[in-house]
């Protein structure tokens, strides 16, 4: 019998549809032997379904008469070689994986060596910008030059070792205080922490391995506590808005400081003494009572502050996934989210096509997974991405954060990174992949968000008319542009869809708050537009009536129809399903689909959508199509580079019989 | 018979010569031409042809590439492979995969680089480089280890190897044929032919070099016989059907 008989016969037909039972042969016939071709067949199949070459076992299984063929196929669609192989195709067009750093700023801590009160070197632990009562240090280093000897700055790198002096006890007892921090301490949180890693927390998650440096000392021996200023080891949810009552610089800087002032900004000046979250971007440039938290657990250590300081040993490369590492490399600290966003993501769409979830959910799901890290990430740090110019509308902290941090499960630390936890709902903003991070940082611009919509889910490509005239132009509207129109007309509206997302940050823009058209944004007599405005609102767009939320002119409607308006639109298309059918079936067959392919896309898609979009089905389908068996088909004679495929001759190296030696290309 | 071959010679070379001679004036020499008489068409054979799709046989992704290299190393993990391929013994065989991932053709997401679909000479120097630690380590393995290791547990060369004589045909080819079966997933009878001849010949080559050379006093990693398995093994795990499908 040949394989894709027996493949057809192996692969779960829906009931309603299946044929009715061929009547029993009155005598079996015998197995037919093997040929190449069923090898070959066999071999892709294994190929596809387990993510490598079978083995000498599984060939011998393969041409004994018993061999269970159902059973093998079953079993492999439901395996892990299945969701991998799948996952490749989406992982391949999406390439969801980090390429640029992520700013942790507020939550990234600093670390610099000062000189102890007795002599001997110690480090203090700090942020950048924190703001603090004593004048002298406000929004600097805790300890003032006189103190120390010399300026401290981020990413000041001087050779101060000479002027260097020690710290007075009393200044140092003043600024700054002993803590046992989250990466430290398994139960960081406890009133009397006492689980410290390597030491009696000796079960740490493998892939939890602080770098040795926030580790052990400069002596080397094991940190048991580490000093931190006084104002980054505050623990209060809440803080309250700072004004100093400084708008202009003084003409003597106060004590041995040398870097301007901290001014008061203009809500601050309005908003003196109000509450103002500890979490937020706003409490570290605005609250000098406001610090990283219990166990410093809303911050995220460095080992100097130096550009890049490192904190995590983490992969650079998993290429046969997160489970099996190639190597484990000393990281930079702001590299530890991005990491664990293109986990997130991974995790998704494994689940997705694990569980054979309806594949529309790759856009709409509002579920994700998180692990310690991640659970740290959207339920404070992310938090610390707002507010800025938001503050000028009215938004302190995100109102509709796009991951819910009340959604976050509570009960994972930020070292359990080996634990995963469903989120059923991350929020009604959520949608699929388009809202994670991960996404959100690959395709930093609204147009990218769109543009990847665009092709990756419907399978169209921008194509630039090139008949059209390029002429000088100051039309902003790049809808109406000569020579931009063509691509632009379609890519605005989906661009719009993402408006409410601000780049870089993923903080979203509510609508009560940012409406599309805003009058508080329309420009002055000058024809200028407020500062707050300028970084939300887009001049080209404005007038001396109100102004247009930023990427949002291409369809007002869809920005407010925000992405989650996106992926049911992309996802109710019809061109979604022929595409999502047409990107596996490509990569099952090896080549491109081509328009002999049309009746059996045709047929696959009507399949797929009338079984709520399950891969599962999907691909029991390819593989049971004619083109799936005939894909790869010069024969096996043939591809060697003998005559009787009579398909013309193969891409590869030339066919040369010579198996003493040579490359690859000469040994058959 | 075509239009032009009615034409007389002569006529056309008083014909030609004429239109040189006038063309300037501009006037033009009618050409008479006899008409061919309609006829039947001279029946052709009629050729088939095949219009369906063809495709050449794929590279396999570099992940089934490198989960089919760690299920023959034993179904170790990546580091482990890593670990027992380098050895410890200088031979220098192998020495990260962080320094062939990009060679073997995986995409590097991070900066959106794409997998390969298609050799090129690094690639091909690293399946050989790969090919041959691979190699070396399963003879160390099956076959040097100071408890013998027993057939059925042998990674790749799952069969006895006599020592101290190379094998005649007969006993070579099912030996062989395992081999042929672990690498390139079909029995070696299904093979092209001469191709089970021509891999004796190479077993038969190495052993008789190795004999020689140890007989010439030269230090051999592996007995003369072990050296012509390891040649079998390297042969295979660098040929196209391995890689391709």
């Amino acid at each position: 019998m040949c394989l894709s008989a027996l493949l057809a016969l192996s692969l779960a037909r829906q009931a309603e549809s299946a044929p009715p039972p061929a009547p029993a042969p009155a005598k079996a016939a015998p197995p037919r032997e093997k040929t190449l071709d069923d090898y070959r067949h066999f071999r892709i199949a294994t190929i596809d379904l387990t993510g490598r070459m079978p083995t000498r076992d599984e060939l011998a299984a393969f041409e004994s008469p018993e061999f269970d063929y159902d059973a093998f196929v079953r079993a492999h669609l439901i395996g892990p070689g299945y969701s991998e192989r799948l996952t490749r195709i989406y992982m391949d067009l999406l390439r969801l994986e980090p390429n640029a750093n992520f700013a942790t700023t507020p939550a990234q801590l600093l670390r610099h060596e000062i000189i102890g009160p007795d002599g001997k070197p110690e480090w203090i632990y700090y942020r950048e910008g924190q703001r603090r009562a004593r004048e002298e240090v406000d929004g600097e280093f805790c300890l003032s030059p006189a103190e120390t000897g010399v300026p401290i700055r981020p990413r000041m790198r001087i050779n101060d070792a000479d002027s260097k002096k020690p710290v007075p006890k009393k200044a140092l007892d003043d600024a700054t205080v002993l803590v046992k921090p989250w990466w430290l301490y398994k139960d960081y949180d406890a009133p009397t922490p006492e689980r410290r890693y390597q030491a009696t927390w000796n079960d740490a998650d493998p892939e939890y391995r602080p770098v040795e440096a926030l580790v052990s000392g400069a002596d080397g021996k094991p940190v048991i506590q580490i000093r931190v200023c006084r104002e980054e080891a505050q623990e209060a949810e809440n803080g309250h808005i700072l004004a100093t009552g400084k708008t202009k610089q003084p003409p003597k800087l106060p004590g041995s400081r040398v870097r301007p002032l901290v001014l008061d900004s203009g809500y601050a000046q309005k908003h003196k003494g109000e509450p103002v979250g500890c979490a937020s971007k706003l409490a570290l440039t605005s609250a000098a009572d406001c610090g990283c938290g219990k166990g410093l657990s809303r911050c995220v250590p460095g080992d100097s502050d130096q550009n890049g300081p490192a904190a995590f040993y983490f992969p650079n490369h998993t290429p046969l996934g997160p489970q099996e590492p190639i190597d484990s490399v000393r990281q930079q600290a702001q590299r530890w989210f991005p990491h664990w966003w293109a986990r997130e993501a991974l995790a998704f769409l494994e689940d997705l096509f694990g569980e054979d979830r309806d594949f529309r959910e790759i856009l709409t799901g509002r579920h994700t997974f998180v692990n310690g890290p991640l659970a740290q990430f959207y339920g404070s740090v992310q938090r610390g991405n707002c507010c800025g110019p938001e503050t000028g509308f009215g938004m302190t902290e995100e109102g509709e954060p796009l991951f819910d941090p009340h959604k976050v499960p509570a009960d994972l630390r930020p070292h359990d990174t080996g634990t995963w936890r469903l989120v059923p709902d991350r929020g009604p903003h959520a949608a699929g992949i388009l809202t994670m991070p991960m996404f959100l940082e690959k395709y930093a611009s609204a147009r990218a968000r769109g543009a990847l919509l665009y092709n990756a889910f419907l399978c169209k490509s921008f194509v630039a008319d090139s008949s059209a005239q390029l002429t000088p132009s100051t039309e902003p509207n790049l809808m109406k542009r000569p020579g931009c129109s063509t691509c632009h007309a379609t890519l605005e509206p989906l661009a719009a869809y993402f408006a409410r997302v601000e780049p870089g940050s993923f903080v979203f823009l509510p609508q009560t708050q940012f409406p599309v058209q805003n009058a508080v944004c329309k420009k002055d007599k000058n024809g200028k537009m407020s500062g707050s405005c300028t970084a939300l609102y887009d001049p080209a767009f404005a007038d001396n009536t109100s102004a247009t939320l930023r990427s949002a002119y291409g369809s007002p409607a869809h920005a407010d129809a925000t992405p989650a308006g996106a992926a049911h639109e992309i996802a109710e298309s019809p061109e979604f399903a022929s595409c999502a059918v047409s990107r596996v079936t490509s990569s099952f067959l090896g080549r491109q689909t081509t328009p002999d392919d049309a009746p059996m896309l045709a047929e696959l898609t009507q399949d797929f959508t009338k079984h709520g979009y399950k891969m599962r089905v999907l691909v029991a389908e390819i593989m049971r199509t004619p083109e799936y068996r005939r894909s790869n088909n010069l024969s096996g004679d043939a591809w060697r580079g003998g005559t009787d495929g009579g398909a013309g001759a193969p891409k590869g190296p030339p066919p040369v019989e010579n198996v003493h030696g040579g490359s690859m290309g000469g040994a058959h | 018979m075509s239009r032009a071959s009615r034409v007389s010679p002569l006529a056309f070379v008083v014909a030609s010569t004429l239109s040189v001679v006038v063309g300037g004036c501009g006037r033009e020499l009618p050409l008479k031409v006899q008409a061919a008489q309609a006829a039947d068409l001279v029946p052709q054979d009629t050729v088939l042809q095949d219009t369906s799709h063809k495709e050449p046989p794929r590279m396999v992704p570099p992940e089934v590439y490198m989960r089919t290299y760690l299920t023959l190393f034993g179904g170790l993990s990546p580091l482990d492979a890593q670990k027992k391929a380098r050895g410890g013994d200088g031979a220098n065989v192998f020495d990260s995969w962080n320094d062939y991932i990009a060679s073997l053709g995986f995409p590097d997401y991070h900066v959106d680089i794409p997998r390969q679909t298609q050799t090129n000479a690094l690639m091909v120097a690293t399946f050989e480089r790969l090919g041959v630690a691979l190699c070396d380590r399963a003879v160390e393995h099956d076959l040097k280890s100071k408890i013998p290791v027993p057939v059925a547990s042998r990674v790749i060369f799952a069969f006895d190897v006599p020592k101290g004589s190379t094998l005649p045909e007969p006993e070579f080819l099912p030996r062989y044929d395992v081999l042929h079966r672990t690498f390139l997933g079909y029995p070696a009878r299904l093979g092209p032919d001469g191709r089970s001849k021509r891999f004796y010949a190479l077993y038969t080559d190495i052993v008789k070099e190795q004999a020689n050379a140890l007989k010439a006093g030269q230090k051999l990693r592996f007995a003369p016989e072990e050296e012509g398995w390891a040649a079998v093994c390297y042969a295979l795990v660098r040929h196209p059907e391995f890689h391709l499908y």
